[in-house]
């Protein structure tokens, strides 16, 4: 049974047969002169601008009693706030709103042109609506935070591979720890939701783009000029305690917090953004056939995370918000001497701050089963179950974050009931985990490398499972919450079934995104080599944990120190994996054997059009006639699987 | 192999830009408002919750202002109103539109950006003279930021309130095709009920009913 018909009929956009609206001057209008070379320039004048006026209107050289600038801090947020108006208003943000203002409704050529029709390359750097070429700057953002985080994640290492010495400044080490954690912590929310929730997810549900082009456009942009100002604080003093940003610590912070704090802010109106089109997409333009029944398990995971991401988001930036007005009006929702509460602040963060590790998980893994049935040659095992855990980790997500705060002292009464949910929570987990079993169970295995982080994350969902299981234990999460154990525990989930999920997935759609095939060889050697050493570096990291040594500690007892030699050493060997694997995507990107329409011989709608996928993704909307899974079905279809399998088979080798 | 007649759909305006019905998109950005309101809604509860909780715990004995002067209730109550005012004109005009009255739509519009704006500069003035400052303790504080919040509702609500006015002025609304307006008319409800709750609080909640307070972040030596 074929998956798919392609619909002829009338319902395919007859152009010009819809009456057009006045064209203002040429295609494209104001946007024709924008792109990020005159977003950054905009910004950065207008925060030269607003440094300049401000510092004359603060007078120079007046200190407070910690010997720091009267003012300072209104200052350096007034500036960061002027470098994202700026930017977003030199890529032409605002153009798209002040048009429909005016009445001034764009044409279907405007459009074209807003979709980068006609530009070749430089669509990428320009305010360009079409999903494709926004899944493509996500995936560029993505390594590129990915880059830094890693980057940063070295010197922690670096730091922590020598007993007793100082490599960097103590206040420099914690500015560093949080600020790989945010800078890690965007790239895996973006990593898979960004790249293929746009590139891929509206092409598997046979749309022809996002249900808010322009929105989608502003959600990446409003993301990369959130980039810069966290990237900043490192130069201005750090943000010391944390990606928490925990209070009052945050308001006595040096300006270098401010940087934190708007990116933050940036960043969710980014993510809200994003969650409003990717669930208005996935609701309502799913092709003619493709019932809630048949929607494939991505984009259900997709959806589960918008979802969280839209609901929870709003939280953490509201905590930031009141923070940056704390430290720069001097207002008191986190300062307990002037009535505000530090448990306020950590509540509203958490609220986000645990969701959020479902915002990087679910997606990863909702991947990773959609990829796994057609390198298994067999159908989803239990599609209902899939679905359940997914919607149990939604409803459950939004009532496990106290757990966070067990030591905190806030309602020290809700620790068991919070204990529960956490706990609880692992049972939509273990369904997800079982469909993966069922799914493997006597499947052939075809041994690709997206097949190979299946067992990857497998195994670190499990190890990062089972350690989060003790972590939410009141009793236990008392002795070891500050400790390196908490670490590797939340690199297991986050890196470990995180990352690697990704890393499958962006290998499973590298073809379709790029035209060329992923070097197996380059993939694989890369996949593998970060893998062991992940194990080497975190295993070694629970170990220390156990054994009792703090975390975001630079020095540390020579009890600790042969673990932190092993960790540190994995940590390089993981930087080394991570190059190679980056090597293999620029490598086969540029000049990779051309990839064939659908080498995986799959049946979801994303693999059934042409590669590169034409502007209007489909030359005929599809219709969908079954579920995207059946496989094993004797089918002529299978003809041809089998043929294409066989052919890739040598592509890839 | 399933095929669509054009005749049905023959009598619905399309999308310039991509050619389906309007009502197709209408139902689209419908979701896509809920949506947007269901985000503002968390990051007003964010701000109510912060009011709330600081106003229950007057830790350090800090939520009150100095000399317990509070802000008035009359002007909280005032801009609601307006902004009730203005949601329900907006609606008037919608009404108007879906029966083909365009002058009607024009005018509710028009209205309601006049009293947006009055509101907006009366939510201003009321930020300039409040009996305290914002550094004033957690009260100070928390209401200062629900007004804030209110003001750039406001201002949102004002600017599309204004591309209404344009936008019916220019003809691009008939009987059969004017969700924009809709949407915009739904987005100030939510508006009223977002600056509704605020004034809820800043009415009933003042005097904190703490009167033991947590000490915190001070430490003294026996």
């Amino acid at each position: 049974m074929s998956t798919v018909d392609m619909m002829q009929t009338s319902d395919i956009h007859e152009q010009s047969a819809v009456p057009q609206p006045k064209q203002h001057g040429k295609a494209g209008g104001f946007l024709r002169r924008t792109n990020v070379l005159t977003g950054t320039g905009l910004g950065l004048v207008l925060s030269v601008v607003t440094y300049a006026i401000g510092s004359k209107l603060v007078p120079w050289g007046t200190q407070n009693a910690d010997y720091s600038q009267v003012g300072f801090d209104a200052l350096v947020g007034a500036t960061y706030v002027a470098w994202v108006i700026g930017f977003m208003i030199g890529i032409g943000a605002f153009a798209g709103p002040i048009r429909w203002m005016l009445g001034h409704d764009i044409t279907h050529d405007d459009a074209e042109y807003l979709a980068g029709k006609g530009q070749g390359k430089w669509k990428y750097w320009k305010y360009t609506t079409d999903h494709k070429v926004v899944g493509i700057q996500y995936l560029i953002m993505a390594l590129t935070l990915l880059g830094f985080g890693g980057f940063f994640a070295m010197l922690i290492r670096t730091e922590l591979g020598v007993t007793w010495q100082e490599v960097f400044d103590p206040n420099f080490y914690n500015s560093l720890i949080g600020t790989h954690g945010i800078v890690m912590i965007i790239a895996m929310i973006i990593v898979v939701s960004g790249p293929l929730g746009n590139f891929i997810m509206p092409i598997m549900i046979g749309s022809r783009d996002m249900a808010f082009p322009r929105l989608n456009a502003l959600s990446f942009w409003l993301l990369f000029a959130a980039v810069p100002p966290l990237l900043s604080n490192l130069l201005l003093g750090g943000m010391r305690d944390g990606w928490t940003a925990y209070q009052p610590l945050g308001t006595q912070a040096p300006v270098g917090m401010l940087g934190y704090q708007i990116c933050i802010i940036t960043f969710a109106f980014s993510t809200g953004i994003a969650g409003v089109n990717l669930i208005t997409t996935i609701v309502t333009m799913r092709a003619r056939g493709m019932t809630w029944n048949r929607v494939p398990i991505f984009v259900i995971g997709i959806l589960a995370a918008a979802i969280m991401g839209l609901v929870w988001f709003p939280m953490y930036q509201y905590s930031q918000a009141l923070a940056f007005s704390d430290k720069v009006f001097g207002s008191s929702f986190f300062i307990p001497q002037e009535g505000g509460s530090v448990w306020l602040y950590e509540n509203l963060f958490w609220l986000l701050g645990h969701p959020e590790v479902y915002v990087i998980v679910v997606p990863a893994t909702a991947a990773l089963l959609e990829l796994m049935v057609v390198f298994l040659r067999k159908p989803l095992f239990s599609y209902k179950v899939a679905v359940a855990g997914f919607a149990g980790i939604v409803g459950l997500s939004s009532v496990v974050w106290v757990h966070h705060m067990y030591m905190t002292g806030w309602a020290p009464s809700a620790g068991y009931p919070f204990m529960l949910s956490t706990e609880l929570i692992s049972i939509p987990f273990g369904f997800l985990v079982l469909v993966m079993l069922g799914t493997m169970w006597r499947g052939k295995v075809w041994t690709r490398l997206p097949m190979m982080t299946v067992y990857a994350v497998l195994w670190c969902k499990i190890i990062g499972g089972i350690t989060g299981v003790y972590l939410s234990d009141v009793p236990v999460d008392q002795y070891m919450h500050g400790s390196m154990f908490v670490v590797a525990h939340f690199h297991f989930m986050l890196m470990g079934a995180g990352l690697f999920g990704a890393m499958g997935a962006i290998a499973y759609w590298f073809p379709k995104m790029t035209g060329k095939m992923l070097h197996h060889g380059l993939g694989m050697t890369g996949f593998w080599v970060s893998f062991f050493a992940f194990q080497v570096t975190f295993g070694s990291m629970f170990v220390a944990g156990l054994q009792g040594q703090p975390r975001r500690v630079l020095q540390f007892d020579n009890a600790f120190e042969i673990s932190n030699w092993i960790s540190t050493i994995g940590a390089y060997t993981i930087g080394v994996g991570m190059l190679i694997f980056l090597y293999a995507i620029i490598t086969s990107w540029r000049s990779g054997t051309i990839a064939p329409a659908n080498p995986w011989g799959s049946k979801t709608l994303e693999w059934q059009t042409q590669t590169p996928v034409p502007l209007e993704n489909f030359p005929v909307l599809p219709v969908v006639t079954s579920d995207p899974y059946g496989y094993g079905v004797p089918d002529p279809y299978d003809a041809i699987e089998l043929k294409m399998t066989d052919e890739n088979v040598k592509v890839g080798a | 192999m399933s095929t669509t007649t054009a005749s049905s759909t023959q009598q619905i305006p399309r999308s310039a830009t991509t050619g389906e019905p309007v009502t197709t998109t209408a139902r689209r950005n419908r979701l896509g408002i809920w949506l947007c309101i269901v985000s503002d809604a968390t990051g007003t509860v964010a701000l109510l919750i912060s009011y709330v909780y600081l106003w229950s715990l007057n830790v350090n004995d800090g939520w009150a202002p100095p000399k317990d002067r509070f802000a008035d209730d009359l002007p909280f109550w005032l801009i609601v109103g307006g902004i009730i005012l203005a949601a329900a004109t907006m609606w008037w005009g919608v009404r108007g539109i879906a029966r083909g009255q365009r002058g009607r739509l024009m005018l509710a519009s028009a209205l309601a950006a006049i009293i947006v704006l009055v509101s907006f500069v009366g939510q201003i003035v009321q930020l300039s003279t409040f009996p305290f400052a914002m550094t004033d303790g957690a009260y100070a504080s928390a209401t200062f930021w629900l007004a804030i919040s209110t003001a750039i509702h406001l201002s949102v609500v004002l600017f599309l309130t204004t591309a209404i006015m344009n936008r019916t002025r220019a003809g691009l609304f008939t009987a059969s095709n004017h969700s924009h307006a809709r949407l915009v008319a739904m987005w100030m409800t939510w508006v009223c009920v977002a600056a509704l709750l605020g004034a809820v609080c800043t009415s009933t909640m003042k005097v904190s009913p703490n009167t033991q307070s947590p000490a915190f972040g001070v430490f003294t030596s026996q």
